[in-house]
């Protein structure tokens, strides 16, 4: 070994122990009290009494039915935006794909609902959908109404309100995802693309063999995200319904978020956080999988 | 090596001389006090009785050290506090949640800090609220009243006739005022629904569960099971869901204040938004107690309280400062002065004349002769969550009786979790044998 890659080696622990220090101390040790947590009865305002119950915090959630009912609305959540965010936002990539400035203005409004504070838009959409009352109306129903259709109540409706509440994230995402669909099409050879059009590839077989497959990493990382975002959704119902009508739009965080601050159960709380946490993890390593198994 | 200069025969004769000097000049005693943020005025009023407190007990060396919290925060603040036995030695509670505190053992028993006498001076809604189990352990410097306030030129022109004063419609009456209204062209009622806080739902409508003869919890607090979703709550919510079936009242409003901007005829809302309704119809303005569903007419109570920890280092210097924030003339008086809320002490009235007139004498008549607080137990977040939402999903035609039972089941769950967990962790004797 030369004494260069010695230094090296001794100076390598000098510099890694600041980032390794904040990381044991603001997530590992966490994560651990909270492990700890999730097998106890401690309870939020007196944790010090926490008593060790086993798994029985895990049984009690996996039994209840308002926790199964929170993950089911989740992964439905879910199944809503995945696929019609990544859509629409490859779609409107390659629609603002141009180089001509004024576009830019295009891409700029469709990113703004991104930065905007959601409760903010959550305020608006609540407005949006304000169900018709007095002859009233907001412009959902009013669009409904123009078309001669019977107006909704789109946030008490038990059947809409997940629904409607997944519409409005998608526009509210869409305009991230677009990006990274931006900068993925970037990186398309456009000799490929011109080859591809001298031999006369339509509009829809350049996009089906040259540019989806130079985007697959692209699209693997926005299926990835979107996904985990999707199963974080909180903010969205917790204001616009407050999981209700009849516990229809509970996330599962707000779950988790109830069972800490309201019943102040915080063996549970962290118990379901793991649980959570651990199907996050699986989905997310089944949809990597799936896609290696595409690229061999 | 030898150690020079320090010398600890020496060392302990300087701080023994040291403790003897600052004993001999009274020490400086502080109150270490945790107070939830409100509107500004409010903030100005504790930060002077704060201070006026200070500048009493100047000789005694006692003073007091304030600390604000957000709202949305302080429920976290103070349940990491007391995880790292750091609670202040006084904070304010919001009334309904003082149960659960006192459940974790986190609250000392107040009666010993006041005399009969001076409890007999506070409003009876105020004692009960803070009383759990038998034993006192919170008072405020102000309580709240909940009316249906009425614009008396609406009424005369769709022919509705008030009731005499003081008195409450029987429910009936008060739909049939709605449909009269309604078929006059005037807008019924506001019932407030675009309110965002669970709370709100609670407060303003429990009232309406109690005069119809039910209740949210079981009376010692321990269970819901065949109290929430009993047939009398059921009966009572669909009379109540009536008022949104027939379009009476709004249930989705957007505007916070319909009553003054002059398009609902009754306004179903709090002592806070009296001096904005007087301002705005002067004599026009009316009042009268809810609707009844009983025999009875029931109000609403309740507001944020004081209470000392049981971990106060000073507990004395503490009981000091609750007498002081709930004293008549320095605490009750100019905190009602700031927030518009209805003192907590009868003898805090004579200050405010406006409680001889309309609709002010009606908030004190309520309190003093039917407001029912809240319930006092320690799953009371969930039970005001739940509630909340079974009561949105009825306004929006929600079946009453599956709904109220589902809401039921949810809370109990909740309870038998809580009590099991309690029973293995902590006997309720071995609690009490905490200092």
């Amino acid at each position: 070994m030369t004494p260069w890659r010695r230094t090296q080696r001794r100076a390598a622990p000098v510099f890694l122990a600041p980032a390794l220090g904040l990381l044991a101390v603001f997530v590992v040790w966490p994560m651990l009290r909270a492990a700890w947590w999730s097998c106890t009865n401690a309870d939020l305002l007196a944790p010090g009494d926490a008593r060790w119950t086993g798994l029985a915090n895990y049984a009690d959630l996996v039994g209840d039915p308002r926790f199964r009912r929170a993950f089911a609305n989740t992964a439905w959540f879910a199944l809503l935006v995945v696929p019609v965010q990544t859509a629409l936002a490859l779609l409107l990539a390659l629609w603002v794909n141009r180089p001509e400035p004024a576009w830019r203005w295009l891409r700029t409004v469709f990113f703004v609902p991104t930065v905007v504070a959601m409760p903010v838009l959550a305020v608006l959409w609540t407005l949006i959908y304000q169900p018709a009352q007095g002859g009233v109306m907001g412009p959902a129903n009013a669009v409904l109404h123009a078309l001669g259709l019977p107006p909704q109540a789109w946030l008490h409706d038990p059947r809409l309100a997940l629904p409607a509440i997944a519409a409005m994230s998608v526009w509210q995402g869409v305009g991230l995802q677009m990006m990274v669909f931006l900068a993925g099409l970037q990186t398309v050879p456009r000799e490929l693309l011109e080859a591809a059009r001298i031999d006369g590839a339509g509009a829809w077989a350049r996009l089906r063999h040259v540019i989806l497959p130079a985007l697959r990493n692209t699209l693997g990382f926005v299926v990835t995200v979107t996904t985990i975002l999707s199963f974080r959704l909180f903010v969205q119902p917790y204001l616009m319904t407050h999981g209700g009508p009849g516990d229809r739009t509970l996330s599962v965080v707000q779950k988790i978020y109830e069972t800490t601050f309201l019943s102040q159960d915080l063996g549970q709380a962290c118990a379901g956080a793991f649980l959570f946490l651990a199907v996050v993890v699986l989905l997310t390593l089944g949809q990597r999988r799936l896609m290696r198994e595409e690229r061999a | 090596m030898t150690v020079g200069f320090f010398n600890w025969r020496v060392a302990g004769a300087v701080f023994v001389g040291w403790s003897v000097v600052v004993a001999g000049a009274a020490p400086v005693r502080v109150v270490r006090v945790w107070c939830h943020q409100g509107q500004e005025a409010e903030n100005a009023a504790m930060r002077e009785i704060a201070g006026a407190f200070d500048a009493a007990h100047a000789s005694e060396g006692l003073r007091v050290e304030l600390t604000f919290f957000p709202d949305f925060q302080y429920t976290e603040k103070t349940a990491i506090a007391a995880a790292a036995h750091d609670l202040p030695d006084a904070f304010d509670i919001d009334g309904p949640l003082v149960a659960r505190y006192v459940e974790a053992g986190l609250l000392a028993p107040l009666d010993d800090v006041f005399s009969r006498a001076e409890l007999e001076d506070f409003l009876p809604t105020i004692r009960a609220q803070g009383t759990v189990d038998g034993k006192l352990y919170a008072l405020g410097s102000f309580d709240s009243a909940l009316v249906l306030y009425f614009d008396r030129e609406k009424f005369a022109r769709a022919g509705v006739t008030p009731p005499p004063a003081g008195q409450a419609w029987t429910w009936d009456e008060f739909l049939a005022a709605c449909g009269k209204l309604q078929a006059a062209g005037i807008e019924p009622v506001a019932l407030h629904l675009n309110e965002t806080a669970d709370e709100w739902f609670t407060y303003a409508f429990s009232p309406v569960v109690w005069s119809g003869g039910g209740a949210l919890a079981s009376a010692d607090g321990r269970s819901v099971r065949d109290v929430l979703a009993s047939g009398a709550n059921v009966r009572s919510l669909r009379a109540w869901q009536q008022v949104f079936a027939r379009k009476f009242a709004e249930t989705d409003p957007v505007d916070p204040d319909p009553f003054d901007a002059g398009t609902v005829a009754m306004d179903w809302s709090g002592h806070w938004l009296a001096p904005a309704h007087v301002k705005k119809f002067g004599a026009q303005l009316g009042a009268m107690p809810l609707p009844r569903l009983g025999p009875k007419p029931v109000a609403a109570c309740g507001s944020w309280c004081w209470g000392l920890s049981r971990q106060a280092r000073d507990s004395v210097a503490a009981a000091e400062w609750l007498r002081w924030v709930t004293d008549a003339k320095h605490g009750v008086e100019p905190m009602a002065r700031a927030n518009g809320a209805v003192p907590a002490r009868r003898s805090a009235f004579a200050a405010f004349p406006e409680y001889t007139r309309a609709p002010f004498n009606l908030f004190r008549e309520q309190l003093e002769q039917f407001a029912r607080p809240r319930p006092r137990t320690p799953f009371y977040a969930t039970l005001t969550q739940q509630f909340a939402a079974a009561l949105r999903d009825i306004a929006h035609g929600a079946d009453v009786a599956p709904r109220l039972h589902a809401a039921e089941d949810e809370v109990q769950r909740v309870v038998d979790r809580r009590f099991a967990r309690f029973a293995t962790a902590m006997p309720p004797d071995s609690k009490e044998a905490k200092p």
